[in-house]
């Protein structure tokens, strides 16, 4: 894990159905930081993480990750940026089990297996994800915090649906990566109990 | 993700909704079916029109195979994370279409000796329409997951996807259909099949690159 990784946001403009988003937002996130998006629904929370990991082309703005710009080629942040969007993209016609293969194939079963456990989703591991509740889907999605290696994490919403038990856990390892130099972005309504994050907030 | 991670999770959710591809091969065989029932059994009739047919039937059950092929991907966000994965987008894409293509045309391949009977197709001029099959299929694959992709974040896209991907099939069909008329007549009809092959290699090189384009453009 590189310490010296750090995300600058500068003069970002990004236009969703002709409405104006974050018009001029800048913001820098440094190792070992939390950063916390806030903002009313539709101040554009989620398009704001997409337009970082270039689902979404802003009008305007510059970014620039590890120092270097990457607003036209964004190779090297995708690389090692894990996004977790609104939509999880947990396939309902894969076991949790399979899922996690499919997105993290290198991990080893020892590693599988005790993510699953800390996730109580080990009695699940061979169950289709279709007969899963929410929160377990989201659970599910989440898991690929423990199995995968990148540093920047990008949550939307990763709070959402989680039980009591469930936003402790994620807090925990949200803590535990930051803690080794990681960067965390992420959008909730929820106080972070564990955690402290600095906020930027979205004006509509 | 890897390639090979994501080429096997797509073969498992194949699998899993086999029904899809069952109904589609299903449609094949009623459309078949329904022209001796309703125009004309006789072997004079339907002899030098089953080529015709079964392209017919064939590329209208692809269209439907095809046609939400993105759908749960869209909706569940797995686009999403084919686009942030870091792979190229148009690779996952080949392989997209490759393990549809397979999963769709081998069972149509498969069913086809017993409705090449029925439609009292020569056996000699049976190879010309399987390879037919072979050579001109992949490009209807290349071309409808194009407008699939396209069409994907619309919530009436089914039919928008097939007006915009048929014009594209026609030359497919006539190509198709005209080998198996000339191999009926006794004619050479290696030119057709060439044509077929070229137009499967054209859009192998172009499909690909386009749909990742369409791709971005629907989670956009």
């Amino acid at each position: 894990m590189q310490s010296s990784a750090s995300l600058t946001i500068s003069d970002l403009w990004i236009e969703r159905g002709e409405r104006d988003l974050c018009r001029g937002l800048s913001f820098d996130v440094r190792p070992g930081e939390v950063l916390r998006i806030l903002g009313g629904n539709g101040t554009g929370k989620s398009s704001l993480l997409k337009a970082i990991v270039d689902v979404i082309t802003p009008i305007e703005g510059t970014i620039y990750y590890l120092g270097k710009n990457v607003t036209q080629c964004r190779d090297v942040l995708i690389e090692s940026t894990l996004y977790i969007g609104h939509a999880v993209g947990v396939k309902r016609l894969l076991s949790v089990e399979e899922n996690l293969r499919w997105y993290c194939p290198d991990v080893s079963s020892d590693e599988l297996n005790s993510a699953l456990e800390h996730l109580g989703l080990w009695p699940f591991r061979d169950t289709l994800v279709t007969s899963l509740s929410a929160g377990q889907t989201k659970r599910v999605a989440l898991a690929r915090l423990w199995l995968s290696e990148k540093t920047l994490w990008l949550l939307d919403e990763p709070f959402s649906s989680l039980d009591a038990k469930g936003c402790t856990i994620l807090e925990n390892r949200i803590q535990q990566h930051v803690s080794l130099g990681g960067l965390v972005v992420l959008t909730t309504h929820q106080d972070l109990r564990l955690v402290s994050a600095r906020d930027v907030v979205l004006l509509s | 993700m890897t390639y090979s991670s994501f080429l096997q999770s797509e073969f498992l959710i194949l699998w899993r909704r086999k029904q899809d591809v069952l109904n589609a091969l299903l449609f094949f065989i009623l459309v078949v079916a329904l022209f001796p029932i309703g125009v004309d059994p006789s072997p004079a009739f339907l002899a030098p029109a089953a080529g015709g047919i079964i392209w017919c039937a064939a590329v209208l059950s692809i269209l439907m195979a095809i046609e939400g092929a993105f759908k749960e991907d869209y909706l569940d966000g797995s686009l999403e994370q084919l686009v942030t994965s870091g792979l190229s987008l148009p690779l996952l894409m080949l392989l997209k279409v490759l393990a549809l293509w397979g999963c769709v045309v081998v069972p149509l391949l498969l069913i086809m000796p017993l409705l090449s009977e029925m439609l009292f197709l020569p056996s000699t001029v049976f190879w010309v329409l399987i390879l037919t099959l072979l050579l001109g299929s992949p490009s209807l694959f290349f071309i409808g997951l194009i407008g699939s992709a396209l069409t994907v974040s619309l919530r009436q896209g089914s039919m928008l996807m097939m007006l915009l991907i048929l014009p594209f099939y026609f030359p497919v069909i006539i190509f198709a259909t005209s080998a198996v008329h000339a191999a009926q007549a006794g004619l050479s009809y290696s030119g057709s099949l060439a044509m077929l092959l070229a137009m499967s290699l054209l859009s192998l090189v172009v499909s690909p690159v386009m749909t990742a384009i369409a791709v971005k453009a629907s989670v956009n």
